[in-house]
């Protein structure tokens, strides 16, 4: 379970304070897919990368799993990030210079698994994508919804309890995009892992359990 | 994982040629410039022969004698006290030099006061600053000749291609018999193969070859000559000059490290106690003493304070050119790396998000920035042996060969790992410390 409390996030310059996130208090058990929706600007990605503990809030506690986040950059909290949780990004993020299969294999590097259990792991995640016959083709070989794929197969190499989706469909078409969004409700209905998903698109978000809506940092639902 | 980063690592050089190019280019042309440099002090300092003792080594070279005269001077201060003058006179009585002499030692004066010193397990007196010319048909030769006693062959280790040194009894009995680099032997018989026991004409002196050495390399000029005979077939005139100067010098083996301060001292303690023949003349005589270093570095770079001093200023000189040519090309390398390593900020974060610590991180810029540098040094290696092969060729340092063996190779894998390090760690430490979600932010489209 993901639980914030109070949590505020400030953005301070020398003349400028600015509240991207107010006071926020949100639950999400466990097999949640909960949908993040609001205005740009409204602190929805802050939210979530608060959640993902690769951001700090100003003020308030994040806790996850029962364990409360104190120091951000501990190897405890990497560890934490590493095996529990797994990332999408809308713009993929994934290593241009790297093959499919070893994007893929990235989380593991820092579980120090063998090279033959990472290499095991990360072809059954691709097949779970329907990947696995591009493994060895590099990115910029592929599509957009074939990279977002292989950037979900990342997330969920390391069976993680969590997925943090920042727009996941933000750079896609509506097919592709239609086709991310089963692969996260079949993750979310076959292994009750538990998604946060950031959207733009009313449409998926009425295809998950639960939608907030947040408005100038506040959330108004 | 470093299969991982090797195969990012080589991946990561091609994404911008121009920079790789850069980068290579300045490691590898500064290690050639390296490797060339430690060849060339394996060659001067290392203990090729016959320099195998080096280490226990201690010279007398020259003697400097100083006539010293009390200098009284009357220093006075004036201070007004109660509205009178008062006046303190201080007498300061110091020593000036009225006159000053300093020559290599005489044959008489090393063999009389030097053979009983405190810490010598051996000694040798030679001389190293005669030359003779030498007419082999119609055409002249210049030899250099050293003048030597049988313990000089014990103490430097010179290599025999052919024959043997002079002996003990060959020396007291003024034999007539020569010991001739391979070089001198091909110069004055035109081969160097059954020539033993021939005889050439030194000094209109009929001596026969008994050895041939190895050439030595152009550092060890204070005892490298074409020629070697026995000290007693010198000039009379030279050898029993009563003189405490003349063209002669001593070398002691100490038997360790400690040995050599012990006959620095005891050196020391023999020229206060030596009675000057001529105290009117001179009064004062000091014995310049100096290890290996200090001598080869006097040679170098002639202080009026000595050995030692010019060994200070050796270092100084080397230090710096050390400094510039490893300094300079980090300093670049970081610099290049910092932008290399910004560009990357996005996989960084991502790398964090997904685990990584920022000791991951770093380990994984420095390991590709090792991996950048061998490969430099890889193609440095190749250029230096290049370079190694036109300076023996060319012949730009005479009678010096310049060799890539073991340690100069192992030398320049530490430069750089060293390097490696030093270039990538900077930038690498501040890239393993940003925010996870400002780095990804960054090159974000």
């Amino acid at each position: 379970m993901i639980q914030l409390k109070d949590i505020t996030k400030v953005y301070q310059t020398k003349t400028i304070e600015t509240t991207a996130l107010n006071n926020i208090n949100l639950e999400v058990p466990n097999g949640e897919f909960l949908s993040i929706m609001g205005p740009s600007g409204c602190g929805k990605s802050t939210l979530l990368n608060i959640m993902g503990m690769i951001d700090e809030p100003t003020t308030g506690v994040v806790t996850i799993a029962g364990q409360s986040v104190n120091n951000y950059h501990s190897k405890a909290v990497a560890r934490f990030r590493n095996e529990k949780l797994g990332f999408i990004f809308q713009s993929f993020h994934l290593i241009n210079e790297l093959s499919v299969i070893d994007n893929v294999e990235l989380p593991l590097i820092y579980r120090k698994a063998s090279a033959k259990k990472r290499r095991q792991l990360a072809e059954q995640a691709l097949e779970q994508v329907g990947l696995k016959n591009r493994m060895k083709h590099f990115p910029g070989q592929l599509s957009g919804g074939q990279k977002q794929r292989v950037a979900i197969a990342r997330a969920i190499v390391g069976q993680p309890q969590i997925i943090l989706a920042d727009e996941p469909t933000g750079n896609l078409d509506s097919v592709m995009g239609n086709e991310i969004m089963n692969i996260l409700l079949r993750l979310n209905e076959d292994h009750n892992t538990t998604i946060v998903m950031v959207t733009h698109d009313e449409m998926m978000a009425q295809k998950t359990h639960r939608l907030v809506r947040l408005f100038d940092g506040s959330q108004v639902q | 994982m470093f299969s991982n980063y090797f195969k990012l690592a080589v991946k990561v050089l091609g994404r911008r040629p121009s920079f790789t190019a850069i980068s290579l280019f300045g490691i590898s042309f500064t290690l050639m410039i390296l490797i060339l440099l430690a060849a060339f002090l394996d060659a001067e300092l290392g203990e090729e022969q016959p320099l195998g003792n080096r280490d226990e080594l201690v010279f007398v070279d020259r003697i400097t004698m100083k006539l010293e005269v009390p200098d009284t001077t009357w220093q006075v201060d004036s201070t007004l006290v109660n509205g009178q003058m008062t006046y303190d006179s201080t007498e300061i009585i110091t020593t000036s030099n009225r006159s000053f002499s300093s020559a290599m030692l005489s044959y008489s004066f090393a063999d009389r006061h030097l053979r009983d010193v405190a810490g010598a397990k051996d000694y040798s007196i030679y001389s190293p600053t005669f030359n003779y010319d030498l007419f082999i048909n119609g055409n002249k030769l210049t030899f250099d000749a050293v003048y030597s006693d049988e313990r000089f062959w014990d103490i430097y280790n010179f290599e025999f291609l052919q024959g043997r040194p002079f002996r003990k009894q060959e020396v007291e009995g003024q034999a007539q018999v020569v010991v001739l680099t391979q070089k001198a032997t091909k110069q004055y018989f035109g081969t160097d193969e059954d020539v033993l026991g021939k005889f050439m004409e030194i000094d209109n002196k009929r001596f026969e070859l008994i050895g041939i050495v190895k050439e030595l390399s152009n550092s060890k000029g204070f005892l490298s000559g074409q020629a070697y005979l026995p000290i007693t077939t010198a000039n009379p005139v030279v050898l029993n000059n009563d003189s405490f100067q003349g063209p002669f010098e001593v070398v002691f083996l100490a038997g360790s490290a400690r040995g050599k301060e012990d006959i620095r001292q005891d050196l020391d303690r023999k020229a206060r106690q030596i009675v000057m023949p001529n105290p009117e003349q001179y009064n004062v005589l000091e014995l310049q003493s100096s290890d290996f270093l200090s001598r080869y570095a006097f040679s170098v770079f002639p202080r009026r304070d000595g050995p030692d001093s010019s060994q200070r200023m050796l270092f100084i000189v080397f230090g710096g050119l050390l400094l510039l040519f490893v300094l300079l090309p980090t300093l670049n390398l970081i610099n290049l790396n910092v932008s290399r390593i910004m560009e990357r900020s996005t996989e960084i974060g991502v790398r964090k998000a997904f685990g990584a610590h920022s000791n991951n991180i770093l380990l994984q810029l420095v390991f590709e920035n090792i991996v950048l540098t061998f490969l430099g040094g890889a193609i440095g290696l190749l250029l230096a042996l290049g370079a190694l092969y036109l300076v023996n060729d060319s012949n730009i340092l005479p009678n010096t060969t310049l060799r890539f063996n073991v340690s100069v190779f192992l030398y320049s894998l530490l430069i750089c790992l060293v390097f490696g390090i030093i270039s990538g760690l900077l930038p690498a430490w501040r890239m393993s410390r940003i925010q996870i979600v400002n780095a990804i932010k960054q090159n974000q489209l």
